[in-house]
């Protein structure tokens, strides 16, 4: 933009890399290094393969890689696999459009929280056997079942399925919007396809680019997820990342070492996890383009509608469930087995606790408020300076700079915080407000930059044309039209954006130094070992503030525009 | 005010879209640029407008009145423009959008008394608080070319106007666009590939340049 | 207490004695100290995974608030490991002041580390008016940290002896050995449980085993040797062997911590769970936590007990304002409102013989709460083991168990 300055608009994309890639690399080295040996604090000096080799005498370490790995990727499939059947029964139907609908205040409750509610409900002494007994059980103690932090990582991988399933959707939601989804499926219907072989012939195939990212997301998520582990992951030996984590927290800081060549360990087996499924997507654009004209139409799979609104109803009532477990346990006093309801109900819990989050949850709410605003502003620059570009030469944004974005999300937290922490202090950094936004923009702005980059380079750039003409400014003709007309995939992002900030667990601890006491480090410090009742209580107000922002994001354009049928698609 | 342009080619790799063009537009009158699909009618448009794509490559002169087009940007040309979509913006009611289209200075009072005496004329009276998007297809065409004219542009392009309006309304909006501009008394380049859509006025036909 | 121990308590108990004498020049000392205090911002880092003594920390900071003008804010961690770390790294990048922790709540291994690596301030708790109060004589923990001698390099904060819950209403007569606890398992499978290990409890709970199946406990409070290790530990590990395939979820899979034992407890899922706060059943009672009739035992041969304490590091902010804050928290006020069950059940450290009437009669009024056990019930305070056992029994344990 001219008014602006294209030379303005030129460190948009640097500033952001600076933001968010910057503290990547410095502290995938700064893990490295100590993983190497190198880490004079403890007076170790020498480089050398010794704390590799040594990881794989722990005998706690190659089972853990393994139950890692195998909760990871199945996981990742069962989430995928679960969305894409549901999408292909549902897409279109009114039931879609009702998961459509409510779906991202589903996105907005935190992990933990989820996580503490769903321990609840299907652990051996949990709400759902509480319901049936001792009635149809006969039990009066619970009984000696491994529902939940089994040794094979099956109620890990379960959970995670289940909180990853509704982001993927919301990513095929996204990937739907792209594509000429329903002509797509009008010109299949016509050449008399079924809704599976429409699918699986047609849209699959170019809808796959459009989420591959953010499936690989997921597998490093899930790959390298610490709080969850804890909390549902075996405990004999546990997953790679909280074996790490007891590293990083061992009283002997040799353990450092172990815990830095650890975390390098989980870097690359996420890198080579990524690197299969790449592999595999060649081997079945490879194999399958036989099945794709084979002309075949009707599938068996197409009469099983019923089974995806079962399961994706199941998969709503679970999450609802585990939320309605919190508050119920917020307002007991007393409930034991096998008892299918409180006994004893008290509300001094929430009198307790309100006036002690309010700090808390201000913190929160600046550090998400401001991460998320400064995000948005580097990202829309990047936006804009690519609109100009585009203009001026050949340059877009082009498949590179894309996995660039994703880079902090592919990499896993707990493989890089411990040489932030390093860089940070150095820096003298650590513990400040510019620390602890800094940390936080490294996860908030890949978000923001993905959910945004879809809608905005969708914009039908003649009405900036037709505005600057009529009103001869381009910086009035941007923010009154273009950045009002984009306001609600803006706030959307927004609110994805500031969700992730509050739900930012390990790099506040290793950043924030304790200064900041965020309703998040409030919620997991206490998760880590106490009353089921007052964790419910930080639970709720984890998912409150998310929840608001999210509700505003949708209320806002809705009353604003209300009278403006143009605004409501 | 006269829009003249000068040895006009544009290229693309290279290879010329169309033969020379040297034309000249008085005030109030409306040329109408035709040519076979593909032969660069649009991107002539753009040239003038000033948001050609970087790929092209423009020789020649845009003169309007006594400026120099070429080197200015797009907010500094005084160029009016109509699309075959109307544009409207969603956010704004018909007096917003209108009235966006008002220099900065003017007062709230006159901003009211402009746009609803622009209304009466295009027989739009009352229509200020109408959601755009619930306007008719001709209504929706006739405030469009309202708020292109309120701008007061030195020039108009019109870049196949008409195209997406069904056969009676057409002759309508035609007339009711013809008309406004020869108020005006604002040179007018009109892009279409209907014979019809074209004033009784001198038709220019774009030769491909490859020919 | 073994020889070597009775020496280095009386070199100590004599520096305390010379310091008495110098009152006067220590007076003048903590009255300058009161005064730098003044308006700095301790930032005091602690468990806070106990709702219950995350309040208690809250009224001591609102007093030291009040009275000395010091603010005190309560980090809440998950385990003090993380912040030896952030310290490490302080150390790493060369922040020699300014650091980011002023005090901190620790004991065993991680005192250990901090001491070896220069971590913490040099010798500090001899500046406090009321480290005098001390019971050093019969509290030899306060003294010798898992073995390690603290050297005035923390100050003694509460005391801890590891008990076991149960609820009489499901459980007439508690095992009181780890013989009969294994045959109480095999009457009840799936009952009994332990937190999984290198978790504090988890490891004191070998420890505990340990010292009651160890035919010759001599070796346990030396540095562990290969050759006798082996030797010593293998009746705990055929003790395990056995106990698991009847414990809870058959020993595949174990709580994180006492906490989770607790909940478990109160779910009904175990019979048994342990504490290292004699307090806690009174406590969680008070609470609803756990139903009122469960009630703490201990093992008829005794059991580990030892002390918990404040440090601070030796880059702190707020030196100054956490030796004060510190001073509070030892004071007979704030160590009366420790031990009351009904706040937090932490037994003092402080001598009562030492203390004036007044003080005195704070301790008398503070209830023993229904589930408590009277100091004679508690029985013998058995020693921890020298710290180098821990490692070695998680490492074989994780070998055997967690693999």
């Amino acid at each position: 933009m001219q008014v602006l300055g294209h030379n303005a608009l030129r460190f948009f994309p640097y500033l952001t890399l600076l933001a968010f890639f910057a503290p990547v690399v410095v502290g995938l080295f700064g893990t490295w290094i100590p993983a190497l040996g190198y880490l004079p604090a403890i007076g170790s000096k020498e480089f050398s393969g010794r704390i590799f080799s040594g990881l794989w005498l722990h005998p706690s370490f190659p089972k853990a890689v393994w139950v890692s790995l195998i909760s990871g990727v199945a996981a990742t499939c069962l989430s995928f696999g679960l969305s894409l059947f549901i999408t292909i029964q549902l897409y279109g139907s009114r039931f879609w459009n009702g998961l459509e609908r409510t779906i991202s205040p589903l996105l907005a409750i935190p992990h933990a929280a989820f996580t503490i509610g769903f321990i609840f409900l299907i652990s051996p002494s949990g709400w759902l056997i509480r319901l049936v007994s001792p009635g149809l059980t006969g039990f009066t103690f619970p009984p000696d079942l491994i529902t939940n932090g089994d040794p094979y990582g099956i109620s890990l991988t379960i959970t995670m399925a289940i909180k990853e399933t509704p982001f993927l959707l919301l990513m095929i939601m996204g990937g739907l919007n792209q594509l000429q989804t329903k002509n797509i499926i009008w010109v299949g219907r016509s050449f008399g396809y079924g809704t599976f072989g429409i699918w699986t012939k047609l849209i699959v195939p170019q809808l796959y680019p459009l989420i591959r990212l953010p499936l690989l997301t997921v597998l490093a998520y899930s790959l390298s997820v610490v709080d969850l582990a804890i909390l549902v992951g075996p405990s004999a030996p546990p997953t790679l990342g909280v074996l790490i984590d007891q590293w990083f927290n061992d009283p002997d800081l040799n353990m450092r070492l172990s815990g830095a060549a650890g975390a390098s360990v989980l870097f690359t087996i996420t890198l080579l996890a990524i690197f299969v499924v790449l592999l595999l997507e060649l081997f079945v654009r490879k194999t399958t383009t036989g099945f794709l004209i084979n002309g075949k139409r009707n599938y068996l799979v197409d009469r099983m509608q019923w089974s995806a609104r079962m399961l994706s109803g199941l998969l709503w009532l679970t999450t609802l469930l585990s939320l309605l477990i919190l508050v119920i346990w917020s307002f007991t006093h007393v409930w034991r087995f096998p008892s299918a309801w409180p006994t004893d109900f008290s509300e001094r819990f929430w009198q307790k606790t309100i006036p002690l989050l309010s700090e808390p949850m201000l913190v929160s709410l600046s550090g998400g408020c401001l991460s998320t605003l400064i995000a948005v502003i580097l990202v829309l620059g990047c936006f804009e300076y690519e609109v100009y570009r585009g203009r001026t030469s050949s340059y877009s944004v082009g498949r590179t700079s894309r996995w660039l974005i994703y880079t902090p999300l592919l990499v896993p937290q707990i493989g890089f915080m411990f040489g932030v922490q390093i860089v940070f202090t150095l820096m003298d950094i650590q513990g400040s407000w510019l620390g602890l936004i800094w940390v936080h923009l490294i996860f908030v702005l890949p978000y923001v930059f993905l959910t945004l980059a879809q809608p905005y380079r969708n914009y039908d750039q003649r009405y900036m044309d037709v505005a600057i003409s009529l009103s001869q400014s381009r910086l009035i003709s941007y923010f009154r039209i273009k950045l009002i007309m984009l306001s609600k995939p803006i706030l959307f992002s927004m609110a994805i954006g500031f969700s992730v900030s509050i739900a930012q667990y390990v790099s506040t601890l290793y950043i924030g130094a304790g200064r900041f006491a965020t309703i998040t480090t409030e919620t997991v410090s206490l998760a880590s070992g106490s009353d089921r009742r007052i964790i419910a209580v930080y639970g709720l107000c984890q998912f409150l503030l998310p929840f608001m922002i999210y509700s505003l994001a949708i209320v806002i354009p809705a009353l604003l525009f209300r009278n403006r049928r143009g605004m409501q698609n | 005010m006269t829009l003249v342009l000068e040895h006009i080619t544009i290229t693309l790799n290279n290879q010329p879209l169309f033969t020379e063009v040297n034309l000249r537009v008085e005030p109030g009158r409306i040329v109408t640029l035709m040519g076979p699909s593909g032969c660069g009618k649009s991107t002539l448009l753009s040239a003038i407008f000033g948001n050609l794509a970087p790929c092209f490559r423009l020789s020649g002169e845009i003169v309007l009145g006594d400026r120099l087009l070429n080197p200015l940007p797009m907010e500094q040309r005084r160029v009016g423009i109509l699309f075959q979509d109307d544009l409207l913006f969603p956010h704004l009611d018909v007096a917003g959008n209108m009235s966006f289209a008002l220099p900065a200075g003017t007062h709230r009072h006159d901003k009211k008394q402009i746009i609803s005496e622009s209304l009466d004329r295009a027989g739009l009276s009352g229509f200020e608080h109408r959601d755009v998007a619930t306007l008719s297809g001709g209504q929706k065409a006739r405030v469009s070319l309202l708020r292109t004219l309120l701008a007061k542009p030195q020039a108009i392009l019109l870049d196949e106007p008409f195209s997406k309006l069904d056969q009676e309304l057409k002759q309508s909006v035609r007339s009711f666009v013809f008309a406004q501009i020869r108020t005006l008394n604002i040179p007018a380049l009109l892009v279409t590939h209907d014979p019809e859509d074209a004033p009784d006025e001198p038709i220019f036909n774009l030769g491909a340049g490859n020919a | 207490m073994t020889p070597r121990i009775q020496k280095r308590c009386m070199i100590l108990l004599s520096t305390f004695l010379s310091l008495f004498l110098m009152g006067n020049a220590a007076a003048e000392e903590w009255s300058a100290i009161l005064e730098k205090a003044k308006g700095q911002t301790v930032y005091f880092n602690g468990w806070g995974g106990s709702d219950v003594i995350n309040d208690y920390v809250r009224w001591a900071a609102d007093i030291t608030q009040e009275r000395y003008q010091v603010t005190v804010k309560h980090v809440k961690i998950n385990d003090i490991g993380g912040v030896v770390s952030r310290i490490l790294a302080e150390k790493t990048a060369g922040k020699k002041s300014e650091g980011s922790v002023d005090l901190m709540w620790i004991n065993g291994e991680n005192f250990n580390t901090m001491k070896k690596n220069g971590l913490l301030a040099p010798a500090y708790a001899q500046l406090l008016p009321h480290h005098t109060l001390v019971d050093f004589e019969n509290k030899p923990s306060t003294l010798f940290d898992f073995t390690v001698p603290v050297d005035n390099m923390e100050v003694p904060w509460g005391m801890a002896q590891l008990v076991f819950i149960y609820d009489t209403e499901v459980v007439p007569l508690p095992p009181t050995d780890m013989n009969a606890l294994l045959a109480f398992a095999k009457k009840n499978p799936g009952r009994v449980t332990y937190p999984v290990p290198p978790n504090f409890h988890g490891t004191t709970f070998l420890k505990q085993a340990l010292l009651e199946l160890a035919v010759d406990k001599e070796p346990l409070y030396k540095p562990v040797s290969e050759s006798v290790f082996a030797k010593v530990t293998a009746p705990l590990w055929a003790f395990l062997d056995e106990l698991h395939p009847v414990a809870w979820r058959k020993g595949r899979s174990f709580p994180s911590n006492s906490s989770d034992m607790k909940q478990l407890l109160s779910d009904g899922e175990i019979f048994i769970s342990l504490s290292f706060n004699p307090a806690e059943a009174s406590n969680a009672i008070k609470t609803a936590e756990l139903p009122p009739s469960v009630r703490t035992y201990v093992h008829s041969s005794g059991t580990i007990g030892n002390t918990h304490f404040l440090g601070i590091p030796f880059n702190a902010s707020a030196k100054e304002g956490a030796l004060v804050f510190a001073n509070f928290l030892l004071s007979p006020e704030a160590q009366a409102r420790k031990g009351n069950p009904t706040i937090w059940g932490d037994p003092t450290v402080l001598a009562i013989s030492k203390l004036s009437p007044e003080d005195q009669a704070l301790f008398a009024a503070v209830p023993k709460g229904v589930a408590t056990l009277s100091p004679e019930e508690l029985g013998t305070v058995l020693l921890e083991p020298h710290a180098s056992w821990v490692e070695a029994l998680e490492k074989e344990w994780q070998k055997r168990y967690s693999r």
